[in-house]
């Protein structure tokens, strides 16, 4: 059997993309099953989905434990202790990750024991469709050729999976070539199935806490969410032209999170630990002193 | 009669100070967490948040919270019934001295389109028909969508939800109507009603502040464009709202005791403009175009606001 986890930013296409991959498979005539995880959180939140393949009935079910592949949608993840996408890679997993950087790049940067392989997604699909928006056919074709997969399958469940989602066949046959594109382009590094393999042992945790301040063990606490760093939701980041502001204040009435606050001066400014990077202020701007930027490709902080 | 602001007139006079403070888990590009986060700026920090269960219920996921306010959480059909306990709690410790007068709070109910058109209703009721000294503020994203999208009453005719596909029975998707709960309220007679929308903060601000000088059930309906249930990019939130007032669809209006005002005469924009932008109304335009679904929508602006011409004499 092999096993595929993917792992991405709620919006990206994870979920999408492990549909494509165990479609694709089915076409083939194998048995597939695919399945998501996410949690309260969404739109750039991690996300988790399941592809299994097998020629014979397939009885395992719930999370991956032990993937054969991994598959990466966001850089970002790596670092993100909630993403997980470390759990259970081991030096025969292949890995692949949405990455400018070439695989020995990342390799290095990112730290983990399996077999590493990049393609940068993120740039193609900004280049051929010239907009931001999910990957999931390219996230689809990418694993469905680390697995062995067919061209001909990949484009088919690439169709009907977006077709699923009520995209006109103009976007579809578009994001069909885009994926195939990326099919060919990617560095192959053969996946080898394995049949099950015992669980890593259980490893007991002695539970920590934060410090009361975080809020624990207090009902009365104040507005703690600031503590958390929402950082890690953007793949694109607002960043303000000061020359060409006017002061108008509608990216700071029109930001959801409060993440742009007002200076003395009159003037906004973004706290990038807050942005989610929803990108309205750029949207609401009258001057365009709201422009966007991609974040930052490296793994590390 | 034309509707003006009396004190919110400028961008700059909206409060810097946040009483919603960022680090929620709620979706990028949430148009109910704009809402909120700018109501809050009126209703300040002497506030008990009662909540639905619904999308708002990850605001204060323990040990976070972003608000400087108190909270309670309830069950989806029980929020007015809290509230009520609530401010009744408060009258009687007030009344027997154990709890300072000026320490009291002001009570706000937060409740999805689920619970506010749907589950809550008849709590709802209750508590106006009881004069309970609440706001009610409804963030309307149109669908169930903290459980991931499902039809609620609502949804508009033509929506896509995960319960009304698009089909070959119901090639519109969604056949109902939205009902109509600001009519519903209203036949109740409560002191103040409003809808609102994130991308008209000083409507939005001035009608908070207006609401303060009535005691009883005050009701908002908030303009809750949803990224991830609507299917459009978080960017355009914005726009989506825009559109949603501009295309007539999302009327702004207050009603106090009763007596409807529109607080914002739109340009009456060809309602594709609005359709075109989301997801959920694609299969409206692709794979062929459903002029007669299309129109019907249309049809029901242009009626509502010929409806709001006569009644109320404007243009």
């Amino acid at each position: 059997m092999l096993s595929i986890r993917f792992h991405g930013r709620g919006g990206q296409g994870a979920k999408t993309a492990s549909r494509i991959v165990g479609t694709a498979a089915f076409l083939e005539g194998y048995h597939a099953q695919d399945s998501p995880v996410y949690g309260a959180e969404r739109r750039g939140a991690p996300v988790a989905a399941f592809t299994r393949i097998d020629h014979s009935p397939i009885h395992e079910r719930g999370v991956i434990a032990r993937p054969d592949l991994v598959v990466i949608a966001d850089a970002s993840l790596i670092r993100d202790p909630a993403a997980r996408v470390a759990d259970g890679v081991d030096e025969r997993t292949v890995v692949f990750v949405n990455s400018s950087l070439s695989p020995d790049q990342v390799s290095v940067q990112a730290a983990l024991p399996g077999r590493l392989t990049a393609l940068d997604l993120t740039g193609i699909a900004l280049r051929e469709f010239g907009k931001r928006g999910a990957i999931s056919a390219l996230l689809g074709a990418v694993a469905g050729r680390l697995s062995g997969l067919h061209r001909d399958s990949i484009r088919d469940a690439v169709a009907r999976e977006l077709a699923d989602l009520g995209l006109s066949s103009a976007v579809i046959e578009r994001n069909q070539a885009v994926a195939l594109d990326c099919f060919d382009q990617v560095p192959v590094v053969s996946v080898e199935p394995g049949g099950p393999r015992p669980a890593p042992p259980v490893q007991l945790h002695r539970p920590t806490y934060d410090a009361p301040t975080k809020g624990t063990a207090s009902i009365t606490v104040g507005p703690n969410s600031g503590l958390r760093s929402m950082s890690g939701w953007r793949t694109f980041r607002p960043v303000l032209r000061p020359d060409l502001c006017n002061g108008c204040w509608l990216c700071f009435a029109n930001c959801p999170e409060g993440a742009i606050t007002i200076k003395p001066d009159g003037k906004p400014a973004v706290y990038y630990p807050h942005c989610k990077g929803c990108l309205d202020c750029v949207e609401v701007c009258p001057t365009d002193a709201m422009t966007v930027e991609r974040e930052p490709q490296g793994v590390q902080p | 009669m034309t509707w003006e602001p009396q004190i919110f007139k400028t961008l700059h006079q909206i409060p810097r100070e946040e009483h919603v403070f960022p680090g929620t888990p709620l979706c990028a590009g949430c148009g109910g967490l704009e809402s909120l986060r700018l109501a809050a700026k009126v209703l300040g920090s002497r506030v008990v948040y009662v909540d639905a269960a619904g999308c708002m219920t990850n605001l204060a996921a323990f040990p976070f919270t972003p608000l400087d306010a108190s909270w309670l959480y309830t069950t989806m059909g029980s929020a007015p019934a809290g509230a009520q306990g609530v401010r009744d709690a408060l009258d009687v410790l007030i009344a027997k001295g154990r709890v300072p007068k000026e320490e009291d709070v002001q009570v706000v109910v937060l409740g999805g389109d689920g619970s506010t058109y749907d589950m809550a209703l008849s709590s709802t009721s209750g508590a106006i028909t009881r004069q309970l000294d609440f706001y009610y503020f409804c963030y309307d994203n149109e669908a169930y969508g903290n459980t991931g999208v499902q039809l609620s009453p609502a949804t508009p005719y033509g929506a896509r939800t995960t319960t009304s596909p698009c089909a070959v029975q119901h090639p519109a998707g969604t056949t109902q109507e939205k009902k109509d709960i600001f009519e519903i309220w209203r036949a109740h007679r409560p002191p103040y009603m409003a809808t609102v929308s994130p991308r008209f903060p000083l409507d939005l601000e001035e009608k908070f502040a207006r609401a303060a000088a009535y005691k009883g059930p005050k009701l908002f309906l908030a303009f809750a464009a949803c990224p991830t249930g609507w299917l459009f990019d978080p960017a355009q939130t914005p726009d989506v709202a825009r559109l949603a007032v501009e295309c007539g669809l999302w009327p702004l209006k207050e009603a106090v005791n009763g007596v409807v005002v529109h607080t914002y005469w739109p340009k009456l924009t060809p309602v594709e403009e609005y359709l075109k932008l989301q997801g959920r109304f694609r299969h409206l335009f692709e794979p062929v175009v459903q002029t007669e679904a299309i129109a019907h929508i249309q049809e029901r602006v242009h009626g509502y606001w010929a409806r709001v011409k006569r009644e109320e004499g404007n243009s």
